[in-house]
C-alpha cells in the first residue's frame, strides 16, 4: 500500500510533465490543425541553452527562467520561420514541415555543436525526499505537481477570461469566421504558439533538471510522449490533453512498479497495447471532441 | 666502315643503356603494377589471387612473431614526434587506402566523429614522418547518416575508391551492411563496438576492443575481488544493456556472489527511476554494488534516487558507456567505478596524440579513448599490410588474424587465436574527486 501511493506520486509527477507538453500540441492543433512533430525541439533546444549557462556557471535560478523565455521565443520563431508559410495548407503539408523543422534543429546541432552528450548539473534538491505518514515522496515531484496545477489553472484563466482567450477560441471554432468578426489571426496565431512555448518551457526546466543532459535528439521522446497524451486524452481536447498527460504517467510508473519482473522489460509495450485497446473502444481518445479544431 | 661499324657499336651502346634504364622503370612498374593487381582483385576478382595471397600471409604472419611482428610495424613512436608544421614533403606513390564508413549522427557521432579525426590526424603525422615504408596513407572518410542502405552504399563506394581496409561503425545493426557489401574481401575493423557475435575472422570482421563478455566479466570479478557478495543489475533485454549484466550475473554468482534483484529500465530514455527505487528500497542494505550498462547520466540520476531513499553506502560498477556519455562531467560520479578501452596516462601514447591533435587543430578531440580506438584500427589495418606484404583483402585479413600483442594506443592485443574478437587488457577506473583513475588493467 505504501509502495502504490508512492507510485502515484510518482505517477502523478512524471504525468504532469506529459501534460504540459500535451497541452502544448493541442493549443496548436486548436487554431492550425497542426499536430506539431516539433514540438520536442523546444526541448532540445532549450537543453543547449542550460548547457551553455551551466558552463558560465549560471545556477538553476537563473537557467529556469532562461529556459522559459527562450522557449517561447524559439516557439514564435519557429512559427515564424516554418509554419507562417504554410498556414491554410493540408494536414499532410502542416506535418510534413514540423517533421522538417524537427530535422533541420537537430541536424544543426549535430553540425554546429556535438554529437556527444553534454552534461549539466542537476538541481541539489532534485532527489531529496519528504516523509509524510511514513511515505517518502521525492520534493521534485511534489513541486512538477503543483506547478503544474498551477500553470493549468492560469491557462484556463487565460483562455476563458481574457480577449486573448476568446480570440484563440474563437480562432479555433471557425478560423475564417473569427477572422470576418475582427479577430486578427496573425496575433492570434502567434498568441497560441507563444503560450505553447511558455508550456513547453515549464515541462522543459523539470525535464531538464531530471536529465541533467542533453544531445540533438533529445527532443524526440518529449516529443513522442506529449504526442500520445494528447491523441490519448482526445485531441484538440485541452482537457483531454491534461488527461491523457497524468494518465501516460501513471500507467508508465504503475505498470512498471506492479508487472512480474519477468515481463517488466515490456513496459511500454504493454503502455502502447493499453493504449490501443482505449483507442478500440473509445477512437476519439477520453475526451471526444465534436470538432477536432476546438481549443 | 669503320664508321658504320663505330656508329653501329654507338648505337647498340645506346640500346644497352636504355635498356637498362628500361629494365629498372619495368622493377619499379612492376611493383606498382603488383599493386594494382592486388588491387584490381580486392575490388573486382579477389578470386585465385585473393586465396594465394592469403595463404602466403598467413604463413608470413607466423613466421613473425606479430606483436611488433617479425616485419616491422609503423613507427608510431616517430609518427607523433612528427612536426606538421615542419614543411616535409608527405611520401608519393600509391597510398595505403582506409575507408572510414561513420555514422556522424546522434546515435554514434560521439564515437565516429572523434574516431575519424583521430585516424585522419595520425595519418597526417605518419605522412609527415615518411609515411610506412615509404607508401603514403589516404584515409577517405564517408557518412552513413545512420541508415544501413546508405551504408551499403557508402562502403560499395570506399571499396570503388579502392579502400584496402575499412573501419565500421559502432553498432552491429549497421555494422551488418557494411559486412553484406564487403563479404569478407576487405578487412572491416569495428573500432567501438563491444559486441560480442560481430567478430568473425572468416568474413574478415574484426574488432578492436574487448567485448561485453570480456567487460561484465572483468566487472564481476573485480567486485568479488572488492569482497562484494550481493548486488543489484539494471538490465534492459537485447545486446549491450542486456548482454552486460547477464554476463555479470554468471560471472558474479559462479564466483559466490548473489544478484538480489534485476530491476528493467530503459536505455537512453530513463532519467525517473521512481518505481525501480522503491521497488530496491525494500531490499537492499546499502553494502551492495549496483551494476549495470545504462549511460552516465542515467546511473548519476539512478544514484541520486537511491541516495534519496538513505542508500548512501552503495556501490556504482558499469561499462564502457559511461565514459563514452561523459561520467566525467556529470555531478555526483565520485567514486563510480566503470570498465573502458584504455587510460590516457600522461606523456603516453595516447595522450601525445590527444595533446598533438589539439595542437594542430585548435579544439580537444572529444573522447580520448574513442579516438585511441579508432586510430589502433588503422594501425592493425596497416600492420596486416606490412605482415602479409600485400594489399589483398583476404591476405590482410588473415595476416591480422594472426597478431600477438599488437601494441598501439589503447594497450595490447592480440588476435591469434580468436574469431576476429582480440584478446586485451579491460581497464577498470574509478572516479576520484572528478578525476579517472586507473584501478587495474583486468587481464
Amino acid at each position: 500500500m505504501t509502495e502504490l501511493a508512492q507510485n502515484i506520486v510518482d505517477g502523478l509527477g512524471r504525468g504532469s510533465i506529459y501534460a504540459l507538453l500535451a497541452l502544448g500540441i493541442a493549443v496548436i492543433f486548436g487554431v492550425m490543425h497542426l499536430l506539431n512533430f516539433a514540438h520536442g525541439e523546444l526541448i532540445t533546444i532549450t537543453g543547449y541553452v542550460a548547457y551553455a549557462a551551466f558552463l558560465r556557471g549560471a545556477s538553476w535560478f537563473v537557467i529556469a527562467p532562461l529556459v522559459l523565455g527562450v522557449a517561447v521565443v524559439a516557439s514564435m520563431g519557429i512559427e515564424q520561420v516554418a509554419f507562417r508559410w504554410v498556414r491554410g495548407a493540408p494536414d499532410f503539408t502542416l506535418v510534413l514541415t514540423s517533421f522538417g523543422v524537427h530535422f533541420v534543429v537537430e541536424a544543426a546541432f549535430l553540425m554546429y555543436v556535438s554529437a556527444s552528450v553534454k552534461n549539466f548539473n542537476r538541481p541539489g534538491w532534485i532527489a531529496d525526499t519528504v516523509d509524510a505518514g511514513g511515505l517518502s515522496f521525492e520534493i521534485f515531484d511534489l513541486v512538477v505537481i503543483g506547478v503544474t496545477l498551477v500553470t493549468l489553472v492560469l491557462t484556463s484563466l487565460l483562455l476563458q477570461r481574457t480577449m486573448f482567450g476568446l480570440a484563440l477560441r474563437a480562432s479555433a471554432e471557425d478560423f475564417d469566421a473569427a477572422r470576418l468578426m475582427g479577430v486578427r489571426s496573425d496575433r492570434v496565431i502567434r498568441g497560441a504558439f507563444a503560450l505553447s512555448g511558455a508550456l513547453a518551457g515549464i515541462a522543459a526546466i523539470f525535464w531538464l533538471m531530471r536529465a541533467g543532459q542533453t544531445t540533438p535528439g533529445a527532443g524526440i521522446t518529449p516529443m513522442l510522449k506529449g504526442v500520445l497524451a494528447a491523441l490519448v486524452g482526445g485531441l484538440g481536447s485541452l482537457r483531454g490533453a491534461v488527461i491523457g498527460g497524468f494518465a501516460l504517467g501513471l500507467a508508465e510508473v504503475l505498470l512498471r512498479a506492479r508487472l512480474p519482473d519477468a515481463i517488466a522489460g515490456l513496459t511500454d509495450g504493454v503502455v502502447f497495447l493499453l493504449i490501443a485497446l482505449l483507442f478500440i473502444f473509445r477512437p476519439g481518445g477520453f475526451v471526444t471532441v465534436s470538432h477536432a479544431e476546438r481549443v | 666502315m669503320k664508321t658504320r661499324t663505330l656508329a653501329a657499336l654507338l648505337a647498340a651502346l645506346v640500346l644497352l643503356v636504355a635498356a637498362c634504364g628500361s629494365d629498372d622503370d619495368e622493377s619499379a612498374e612492376t611493383e606498382t603494377d603488383d599493386t594494382a593487381d592486388a588491387d584490381a582483385g580486392t575490388e573486382a576478382d579477389s578470386g585465385s589471387d585473393a586465396d594465394s595471397g592469403s595463404d602466403a600471409d598467413a604463413d608470413e604472419g607466423a613466421d613473425s612473431d606479430g606483436s611488433a611482428g617479425g616485419v616491422a610495424g609503423v613507427d608510431i613512436d616517430a609518427a607523433l614526434a612528427a612536426d606538421l608544421d615542419g614543411g616535409a614533403e608527405p611520401p608519393s606513390g600509391d597510398p595505403i587506402i582506409i575507408g572510414m564508413a561513420m555514422d556522424f549522427g546522434d546515435v554514434s557521432g560521439y564515437a565516429d566523429i572523434p574516431g575519424s579525426e583521430a585516424v585522419s590526424h595520425l595519418a597526417d603525422l605518419i605522412n609527415c614522418a615518411g609515411g610506412v615504408d615509404g607508401t603514403p596513407i589516404e584515409v577517405q572518410v564517408s557518412d552513413i547518416q545512420g541508415d544501413p542502405e546508405v551504408a551499403a552504399q557508402v562502403t560499395q563506394e570506399l571499396l570503388d575508391g579502392g579502400a584496402h581496409v575499412l573501419i565500421g561503425p559502432p553498432f552491429a545493426d549497421i555494422g551488418e551492411s557494411v559486412l553484406q557489401v564487403t563479404e569478407g574481401e576487405v578487412p572491416v575493423f569495428f573500432a567501438a563496438s563491444t559486441e560480442p557475435n560481430l567478430p568473425d575472422a572468416s568474413i574478415n570482421s574484426f574488432l578492436v576492443t574487448f567485448d561485453d563478455v570480456a567487460q561484465a566479466t572483468a566487472a564481476a570479478e573485480f567486485a568479488l575481488s572488492e569482497g562484494f557478495t550481493r548486488a543489484i543489475t539494471f538490465s534492459s533485454p537485447g545486446p549491450y544493456f542486456g548482454t552486460n549484466p547477464e554476463i555479470f550475473t554468471e560471472v558474479f554468482e559462479a564466483g559466490g556472489g548473489t544478484v538480489i534483484t534485476d530491476q528493467t529500465y530503459v536505455p537512453v530514455d530513463d532519467v525517473d527511476f521512481s518505481a525501480q527505487v522503491n521497488e530496491i528500497a525494500g531490499l537492499a542494505d546499502g553494502t551492495e554494488v549496483v551494476y549495470s550498462a545504462m549511460l552516465a547520466f542515467q546511473i548519476t540520476a539512478l544514484r541520486g534516487q537511491l541516495e534519496g531513499q538513505g542508500l548512501t553506502d552503495l556501490t556504482y560498477l558499469g561499462t564502457d558507456a559511461f565514459e563514452a556519455t561523459g561520467l566525467l562531467f556529470e555531478e555526483n560520479n565520485d567514486g563510480i567505478y566503470h570498465t573502458t578501452h584504455a587510460f590516457v596516462e600522461p606523456g603516453g601514447r595516447l595522450d601525445l596524440l590527444l595533446k598533438s591533435y589539439e595542437e594542430a587543430n585548435g579544439t580537444p578531440l572529444e573522447s580520448g579513448t574513442f579516438a585511441g580506438l579508432y586510430a589502433d584500427s588503422a594501425l592493425v589495418g596497416i600492420q596486416g599490410i606490412l605482415d602479409c606484404g600485400c594489399t589483398d583483402g583476404p591476405g590482410i585479413g588473415a595476416a591480422v588474424a594472426q597478431l600477438e600483442d599488437f601494441d598501439g594506443f589503447t594497450g595490447p592485443m592480440s588476435f591469434a587465436g580468436t574469431n576476429g574478437g582480440p584478446t586485451k587488457p579491460v581497464s577498470l577506473h574509478r572516479v576520484v574527486d572528478g578525476v579517472d583513475t586507473l584501478v587495474a588493467n583486468w587481464e
